[in-house]
């Protein structure tokens, strides 16, 4: 699946979204969703480097060690996040502030231990692949990243 | 690989940057011009979406006005950013690509220090519910203003 495919498939129309999110009821299938989405984009996104990256034999084998071992810690990123969308959709309407400091705290952690993975798994990379090589991973990877925040985001509705 | 320099710098800070495209040279002005409205356009969004009461209101404005004057800062290094990545397109060496690289890094670590510092200022004007949203929606609106540029820069090779 090519990267442009992928977009369509996961493509919203974020700016309605964005409005219309302050009315909409946050339920179960929020996490539902978000996780159905998270668990094809896994899938295709192995793919999507395969196809885009053109590794030789060696690259290959370099790779994707790297590559799986950094997948699967961004995954336990990926259920922290899901957690806090469940946690967030159960307090949703009866939210403390207290409630919210602690989410707020959890979301920017998540976030600062998200690119503070990539940033160690990019290095990783760039020290068995060429720099372009390298250039272009990171590339595919925050083209992939942008798509999947953008249909998740879509996903939850904003704070009360 | 002039042609996506300053037209994708465009895209790349907001997808309804197209009615300006056309206008868009490769003058800093033009990219300054260009900032400008899409900030100016992102400031109705985000104060529509806030729903503020007067007082939070006044007490947001000057927060977010100046975290929006830092962020021009941040979208004119991913427009120096972008140009630097199309000149060296063509001919990229291992110094440029990781040069990019390192800047690239350094451009997004400072876009999530802004917004945390910002989230702190707020959380001691409004209530923390309402910091939460805010949160929420820059990282709406700047996924949704990244994205076209992103799809729309060809990959290195």
């Amino acid at each position: 699946m090519k990267i442009a495919s992928l977009a369509v498939a996961l493509a919203v129309a974020a700016f309605p979204v964005l409005i219309n999110a302050q009315a909409a009821p946050a339920t179960q299938s929020v996490k539902t969703d978000e996780q159905i989405i998270l668990k094809q984009v896994m899938t295709d996104k192995r793919a999507v480097y395969a196809q885009n990256l053109q590794l030789t034999d060696a690259e290959s084998r370099a790779f994707w060690p790297i590559y799986d071992e950094y997948e699967g810690k961004a995954k336990k990123l990926n259920d922290e996040f899901l957690a806090l969308v469940d946690d967030y959709a159960a307090k949703y309407g009866a939210m403390t502030d207290a409630d919210a400091t602690a989410m707020l705290k959890t979301k920017m952690q998540i976030e600062k231990d998200r690119e503070a993975l990539k940033q160690t798994y990019t290095k990783k990379v760039a020290k068995v692949l060429p720099p372009v090589k390298a250039l272009r991973y990171a590339q595919i990877e925050t083209r992939l990243d942008n798509m999947i925040r953008r249909d998740v985001y879509g996903l939850i509705p904003l704070a009360q | 690989m002039k042609s996506f320099k300053i037209a994708l710098a465009a895209t790349a800070l907001l997808s309804v940057a197209a009615p300006f495209a056309a206008q868009a040279q490769s003058t800093y002005d033009d990219t300054q011009q260009l900032i400008a409205q899409i900030q100016a356009d992102k400031r109705a969004v985000v104060l529509k979406a806030m729903a503020l009461d007067d007082a939070q209101l006044a007490a947001f404005t000057p927060i977010y006005d100046a975290y929006q004057a830092d962020r021009k800062q941040l979208m004119q290094r991913g427009v120096d950013l972008i140009n630097a990545y199309s000149s060296n397109y063509d001919s990229m060496t291992d110094d440029a690509a990781k040069g990019l690289l390192k800047d690239w890094f350094k451009l997004q670590e400072d876009e999530h220090a802004l917004i945390k510092g910002t989230a702190k200022k707020l959380d001691k004007v409004l209530p923390t519910a309402r910091v939460l949203r805010f949160v929420q929606v820059e990282n709406k609106l700047n996924t949704l203003l990244r994205l076209p540029g992103i799809q729309g820069i060809p990959l290195a090779n």
